[in-house]
């Protein structure tokens, strides 16, 4: 802990106990908690570091003079001084622990009715319910009761904090219980008075808590339903956490309460008792005393509910906790089903295994507005349902294809396929977008389905007459794409593709391209990045080919479209269109096919984005462009192209204003550090070594070589221009590079002086900045040449050894600097500390300088 | 109140004429001797009849001229020289002819008024003014007139364009067209279709029509008030409101809620109708004009990058202008700066400057360019920048100026006329040229027929902004009419889509439905009519109060009727009589002026008049209930005193001076005026 910190604290103690009103903003308390909580977390004691602490509790404790803020405060840090046994003592022992917790100390002087000292007095306590004498002050104190009268107060706030405490309490009972019974090394068990005394408060919270779960969870009243929410999830959550035996009387206790919930039906309690009933569903074992058939019981009892929402919402829960028994799972299949299968036409339930009143009472719902959210729920469990066992849907997974593609037709109108008993629904679904957009979803977890084969021609004509449709909005458009490569990554025969249905496609595909909305261009030029990446299928031909030549006609049709994409108005597309190049164009690289004509015209079309473009992401997208490129060229050297045009991207790159232009920049300095320099395999324990290769001189000229290599291409001058950016991620990556080259070409016990490879400094700021930080450190060590280019004379381009300056640079410093956050001052404790004294002067003093304001950190 | 005006109004009616997607209906205020017909202007003829010819088509094109004419299969047909068959359909080799509005329900020569709502639906007007003995007035926006009359002027023009030949008439010989193949088989009324007027008949159709500005009222021999609202639609575009003092009905049609180059539509002026009759919905419920538009741009981009020349066959007003701005936003997004854009069209240049100059019949964006001042319209710097050119024909200047890949806007969208028929020919050919059918009102498909086989591409988006299902439902909810009035087709989803509930009007109380010359008696009466007294009468009156606030007098009136307005001018003195021998005829007598009755009010008090009638000895009175009031038995006297709501009788007989007792005591109770 700062000594600075401990010998400013007392003060700050002072300033808050005489006046809570003159912080210098709301969080400052908040702030120096947490900074208190992590001095206790590293395991040192509070008051034995602040001694000062326990004066300002008591202080504050006795005199309630302060506002509810310093109070709340209060209580939390006497929680957090408690929660140590020591402190607890400490706290008892002054006597100030009684004070601040209990209740009726604050009601008297009217405080308690501050909701923020409410929350204060909850969180004090729960941070002091860490041990079994504190339980034992909890019990003696009998603060269960204001406890569970807060579980309902008018701050949703504050009922929820004593929701979480009173989950607390009850699982520190488990561990304190446990401990006793494991008979353990703890001190309460060898002292057999204190175990069964805590044993007895364990029990006693227990069952009281018990009690109160069980009356709160059926609600008399309609008023009272936020209230058995608010217990059904506290319930939930406690039902995952506690073993046994907790968890069995927590169960046994509101077991009937759960089942009168069930039976009841109430719609906004659907949702929270599935959870309570899933959670112990889950937890239950084959030995618990409780029957798990009991639990699956009340589950069928809710997915039997006849309120189609209620009963559509609470199989979609069970969907998706993934963790109930087949038969719950295919129920829940079933009513999922049901809409679709009402909405389509298409039988994917059998009419026998549902009920009738609830296919009837589905129909009726569907007919209003509220089918659209039904319609959309049961869709985004379709990925749930498509990774279930097929002996437990109740219809194979080709029928649920069908069903989807059916629901998306009717989207667009065409009501051809549907079923003629739910005409109302058309009306809603026709033209809906989140219909759309969630059967898209659908359509695209169905793609893994093993059966996709059977509808995949089908597939490809709705989404390619999705694609030509003018109504289809951009978001739906680029849902499309994305299903359309879903089923087509996961095909490996496309011969059943026709040969109109790929004439379609390519037209659709062609005309979005110059779609009015940048949206849907920049979609296809995404799609046509992502399908130059689908692995090889078969055609119809019987032959093996990528599916971007075998639907669109590949690269001749792709490159044109992005070639036009990189003129396009719009920054988003631009970048695009430059990813998808170079995704269209990776497997000429990876086969070191010679360049074509085309790739030069795009390349000078990407450095001119690179020099001229307004937009940070066109420009990402270039270096990102070149870095694929670098990546996927085995032997980039090969690639005349590729190194004519590194340099420059370097260059351009570094000296760009957008912070990640220049991160990406240095990405790619650090690909062509690693050809140059790769990292030495760990040699073999057993291998010769071969002679003089070890700093040997032919291995020195190879470095040299390969260091003039990176000079050469500008990788140096990049990483000196990296390093002294204003931008800390930039300039942290630029070191952590420097310090990698400085590694390589500067072993340690090369001599200082040596000379060797030169790089350029330009008459640039950042080379003036570079010259400037070389000249004091040499300075330091005893003068240097430079210094006089450090003193702000004339400067010219000049060169500077790489070798030395690296040397010279005092990277390892800057890097620990640039490695803590940029903040890391302002957010010190001490800046904390000293504020509020500063701000307590400025409030004790108002008019003692006029017109000078105080200008206070802002956090 | 002694009147001498005539009986109560009588009905409203409304019947309804024309083709397929027709609008138009006749209104016919009756005010008992007068009555008032106003034909509220429906579309212009029947597309379908233009698509069978395809005269000017030969003419143009030697392919076609060289086409096999029909002779029915078993040879006995033979009309070589009228019809002719291209690829598999049968068309009329002759001028175009077009189909009038409903003739045979209506005599046009009543009609006294015409109200045009847009330009568009008033292709036909020349039929109805000339040679019909239509006497009447035609109001209508100025926009309206001039873009109409642009149109006309168009469309006369490129009739006169093609040679004049014989018309066909043999297939509409009833015994041949029976054996016709279909559409000409079902063609109706085929015999009323006539040739395109002349000019001159434009003119004179034109010089019928009266002016008239947004809300502005328009007196109709005082017995209702027109007022043309703002309909969204097109320039000038209106919907109208006919009122009199106690009634409103609404007539909307061709309006729309999107934002275009018209002034937005005038709601809030539609409320409280007591009738809205609605018609001129949109033709294509199911394509988003802007996702048209959009389809449109995409489109031409498409092609003109792959080197291929984009055909826009339109009207050379409305949708382009849109389609204009669209562009002048795109062009530069899709790289198409060097691209020429020609609109070619006979009135080109007046559409193009015409639409500059109706500033305040403009949405209000363009409204504040005008005071910059800038164009309203961005296709003056298209024009300026020289990327749009425009030219009366594809003869002279054009033809020199004409560089390829380019984009050329022109007439007529039917493809049988016009300068279409040219770039049809040239680049139908090649697949790399797309034509673009922006125009909603005539089926594409139809329109290619004769070209066929095609390799040009052919794209469809009808950008038609006219109200939706949606929009609609969404608008009556808003003005909150009594009752609404519509075509018997937007109350049932399509017939070809019967689950398509959301392409119907669902309205709660229903909506009135009407088809083909049906006849409708309107859902109200006209009750009230107001009346009004002269000064120097009303200054004579002696009002006294019946009850708190309401005071009443009585008054002696000529009631003096004209021009549906009914004044109450004082009774004239007679003069005083001139002492002459001669013997005065009787008609030249003033009307004697007696003094009036009093006028009795009030009712009478059941248990107050028994107790009165005890008074005057008479015990014996029975009292009996009845739906209207009391029925009092005096039984010693055998008289009946009926006290109704609405009068009292007392039946007595041959017991005069009884009677007049009676009658006195009831007297008692009421107040006189």
């Amino acid at each position: 802990m700062d000594s600075e910190c401990v010998s400013i604290l007392p003060r700050v103690c002072e300033v808050l106990a005489a006046s809570g009103s003159s912080l210098p903003d709301d969080t400052s308390l908040e702030k120096l908690l947490d900074w208190l909580t992590t001095i206790t977390q590293t395991g040192v004691s509070l008051l034995e570091a602040c001694p000062c602490l326990l004066d300002f509790l008591s202080n504050v404790a006795l005199n309630a003079a302060p506002g509810p803020g310093i109070l709340s405060f209060t209580l939390k840090l006497a929680g957090l001084i408690g929660g140590s046994e020591d402190g607890f003592k400490a706290l008892e022992e002054c006597s100030v622990l009684e004070l601040v917790f209990a209740p009726h100390h604050w009601q008297e002087s009217g405080l308690w009715e501050d909701p923020s000292l409410r929350i204060g007095w909850i969180q004090g306590l729960k941070a002091i319910l860490q041990h079994s004498k504190a339980l034992g002050f909890f019990v003696q104190a009998d603060l269960l009761e204001p406890l569970l009268q807060l579980q309902t107060d008018s701050s949703l706030f504050v009922a929820s904090a004593a929701n979480q405490t009173l989950a607390h309490v009850l699982l520190l009972c488990q561990s304190l219980s446990s401990v006793g019974r494991d008979g353990t090394n703890k001190r309460d068990v060898e002292h057999n008075g204190v175990g069964v005394e805590t044993n007895q408060n364990c029990s006693g919270v227990v069952s009281k808590v018990s009690e109160y779960l069980n009356e709160s969870l059926v609600p008399r009243e309609t008023s009272r339903l936020p209230h058995s929410q608010q217990i059904l999830k506290l319930l939930s959550q406690l039902l995952v956490q506690v073993r046994p035996p907790l968890r069995e009387t927590l169960l046994r206790a509101v077991l009937d309460s759960l089942e009168e919930l069930a039976t009841k039906s109430c719609s906004q309690l659907t949702l929270p008792l599935v959870d309570v009933l899933l959670a112990a569903n889950s937890s239950l074992g084959d030995t618990d005393r409780i029957p798990k058939q009991r639990i699956g019981k009340l589950l069928s009892l809710v997915l039997d509910t006849k309120k189609p929402t209620d009963v559509v919402q609470a199989a979609a829960a069970l969907m998706r906790s993934r963790q109930t028994d087949p038969d719950h799972s295919a129920h829940a299949a079933r009513v999922l089903l049901l809409p679709l299968d009402i909405v389509t036409g298409v039988s994917l339930v059998d009419k026998d295994s549902t009920d009738e009143e609830l296919r009837i009472l589905m129909t009726e719902q569907l007919q209003s507005k509220t089918c659209v959210s039904m319609i959309c729920m049961c869709l985004t469990n379709m990925p749930q349902i498509t990774v279930m066992a097929p002996d437990r849907l109740p219809c194979p997974q080709s029928l649920v294809v069908r069903a989807v593609l059916s629901l998306l037709r009717l989207c667009r109108g065409d009501c051809s396929s549907s079923s003629a008993g739910c005409v109302g629904v058309f009306r809603y679904v026709t033209g809906s977008s989140k219909v759309q957009k969630c059967a898209m979803e659908a359509l695209s977890a169905l793609s893994k389905s093993p059966e996709v084969k059977i509808g995949l021609a089908e597939v490809f004509k709705l989404l390619t007459e999705y694609l030509n449709c003018p109504l289809s909005e951009p978001s739906v458009l680029q849902k499309s794409y994305k299903v359309l490569i879903n089923w087509i990554d996961v095909c490996t025969d496309l011969s059943c593709i026709s040969d109109q249905l790929r004439e379609d496609l390519t037209q659709a595909v062609r005309k979005r391209a110059c779609d009015t909305r940048w949206e849907a261009r920049d979609s296809t030029v995404e799609f046509l990045g992502h399908l130059a990446e689908v692995r090889s299928c078969r055609t119809s031909g019987g032959e093996e080919r990528e599916p971007s030549n075998a639907l669109l006609g590949g690269r001749a049709f792709a490159v044109p479209l992005l070639k036009e994409a990189l003129q396009d108005p719009e920054s988003y597309v631009r970048a695009s269109s430059i990813a998808a190049l170079a995704q269209t164009l990776t497997p000429s690289w990876q086969q070191g096919a010679p360049v074509t004509q085309e790739q030069v015209e795009i390349v000078t079309r990407l450095q001119e984005i690179l020099s001229q473009d307004s937009e940070g992401f066109a420009r990402r997208a270039v270096v990102k462009y070149f870095i694929a490129w670098f990546s996927s060229c085995s032997s980039p050297t090969s690639c005349p192209l590729l190194v004519q045009h590194v340099p420059a991207v370097l260059s351009q790159g570094a000296a760009d204003l957008d912070w990640e232009v220049k991160l990406h920049t240095l990405e790619l300095a650090e690909l062509l550090l690693d050809r140059a320099f790769p990292d030495p395999a760990p040699p073999h324990p057993y291998a010769v070594t071969p002679e003089g290769l070890i700093h040997g001189e032919d291995e020195e000229s190879a470095l040299l070589g390969s260091l003039n290599g990176v000079v050469d291409r500008g990788v140096v001058s990049a990483l000196f221009c990296g390093l002294v950016d204003c931008d800390r991620p930039v300039a942290l990556k630029a070191c952590q590079l420097l310090l990698r080259l400085r590694a390589a070409v500067c072993p340690p016990t090369a001599s200082a002086a040596d000379t060797g490879v030169s790089c350029k400094l330009p008459g640039r700021s950042w080379a003036q900045e570079i010259r400037k930080i070389q000249g004091t450190n040499t300075d330091s060590e005893g003068g240097s040449a430079v210094g006089s280019e450090a003193r702000g004379e004339a400067v010219e381009e000049s060169s500077v050894g790489v070798r030395e300056a690296l040397r010279s640079l005092d990277l390892d410093e800057k890097l620990s600097i640039l490695t803590q956050s940029s903040d890391h001052v302002y957010n010190s404790p001490l800046s904390l500390l000293q504020d509020i004294l500063t701000a307590s002067t400025a409030h004790s003093h108002p008019t003692s300088e006029p017109g000078q304001e105080v200008i206070v950190d802002c956090y | 109140m002694s009147s001498n005006s005539s009986p109560p109004p009588s009905c409203w009616t409304v019947d309804w004429t024309p083709p397929l997607s027709s609008i138009s209906c006749l209104f016919l205020w009756c005010t008992g001797e007068i009555v008032l017909s106003i034909y509220l202007w429906g579309i212009l003829w029947s597309a379908l009849v233009i698509l069978l010819c395809f005269y000017s088509l030969c003419r143009i094109s030697p392919r076609l001229s060289k086409l096999p004419g029909w002779i029915s299969k078993d040879g006995t047909v033979n009309l070589e020289k009228e019809l002719k068959e291209c690829a598999g359909r049968v068309f009329v080799d002759s001028q175009p002819e077009f189909c009038l509005p409903e003739r045979e329900l209506l005599d046009l020569s009543t009609i006294d008024v015409i109200l045009i709502s847009n330009y568009h639906c008033m292709m036909a007007l020349p039929y109805i003014t000339e040679h019909t003995g239509f006497t009447g007035t035609v109001y209508a926006t100025e926009p309206t007139l001039q873009i109409g009359r642009l149109l006309m002027e168009e469309l006369v023009n490129f009739m006169e364009r093609v040679p004049k030949a014989q018309s066909a008439t043999c297939w509409k010989n009833k015994e041949i067209q029976r054996m016709l193949p279909g559409p000409l088989k079902d063609a109706v009324d085929v015999w009323t279709w006539k040739r395109c007027y002349s000019m001159q008949e434009v003119n004179s159709a034109l010089s019928k029509v009266q002016l008239v500005g947004y809300s502005q009222k328009v007196e109709l021999f005082g017995a209702v008030q027109v007022s043309p609202l703002s309909s969204g639609y097109s320039l000038g575009s209106s919907n109208w409101i006919i009122q009199s003092h106690h009634e409103k009905v609404s007539y909307v049609s061709g309006s729309s809620l999107l934002t275009t180059h018209p002034q937005p539509m005038d709601q809030s002026s539609l409320k409280n109708s007591d009738v809205l009759i609605l018609t001129g919905l949109t033709q294509m419920p199911t394509a988003n004009p802007d996702g048209m538009l959009g389809e449109f741009c995409s489109n031409l981009a498409m092609t003109i990058r792959a080197g291929g020349n984009v055909l826009v066959p339109c009207y050379s007003s409305g949708v382009i202008y849109d389609l204009l701005e669209c562009l002048y936003q795109f062009i530069d997004n899709a790289n198409l700066g060097t691209t020429p854009f020609y609109f070619i069209s006979p009135v080109a240049n007046s559409s193009l400057e015409f639409s500059q100059i109706f500033a305040e019949w403009l949405c209000h964006n363009k409204q504040t360019k005008v005071y910059l001042p800038e164009p309203p319209f961005p296709h003056a710097e298209l024009i300026q920048t020289n990327k749009l050119k425009h030219y009366p024909s594809i003869h002279g200047d054009f033809s020199s100026e004409f560089r390829q890949p380019c984009v050329v806007f022109t007439g007529h969208p039917s493809l049988r006329f016009g300068d279409v028929v040219h770039f049809m020919e040239l680049w139908g050919k090649s697949g790399l040229n797309t034509v673009i059918f922006t125009e909603p009102d005539f089926s594409y498909l139809d329109a290619l027929a004769p070209y066929q086989p095609l390799a040009m591409k052919c794209v469809y988006c009808p950008i038609d902004t006219r109200l939706n299902f949606h929009q609609v439902s969404k608008f009556l909810k808003e003005v909150q009419p009594l009752h609404v009035v519509c075509p018997e087709q937007y109350t049932q989803p399509p017939l070809t889509q019967s689950h398509r509930s959301d392409l119907m009007l669902e309205l709660q109380p229903p909506p009135m439905p009407y088809r083909r010359c049906a006849v409708l008696n309107l859902p109200f009466r006209r009750c009230y009519e107001r009346v009004y007294i002269l000064p120097e009468l009303a200054n004579s009156l002696v009002p006294s109060e019946v009850k708190p606030g309401i005071t009443v007098a009585t008054v002696s009136a000529v009631l003096h009727s004209k021009d549906n307005k009914h004044t109450l001018q004082s009774v004239p003195k007679p003069p005083p009589a001139a002492p002459s021998k001669k013997r005065k005829r009787v008609i030249e007598e003033p009307p004697a002026t007696l003094a009036p009755k009093p006028l009795l009010s009030g009712a009478v008090p059941l248990e107050a008049f028994l107790a009165t009638l005890q008074k005057h000895g008479i015990t014996e009175v029975k009292v009996e209930e009845t739906g209207e009031g009391h029925i009092l038995h005096l039984q010693a006297e055998d008289t009946l005193i009926q006290l109704e709501e609405d009068g009292t009788h007392i039946v007595c007989d041959n017991n005069e001076p009884l009677r007049t007792t009676l009658r006195d005591l009831v007297l008692r109770f009421l107040q006189k005026l």
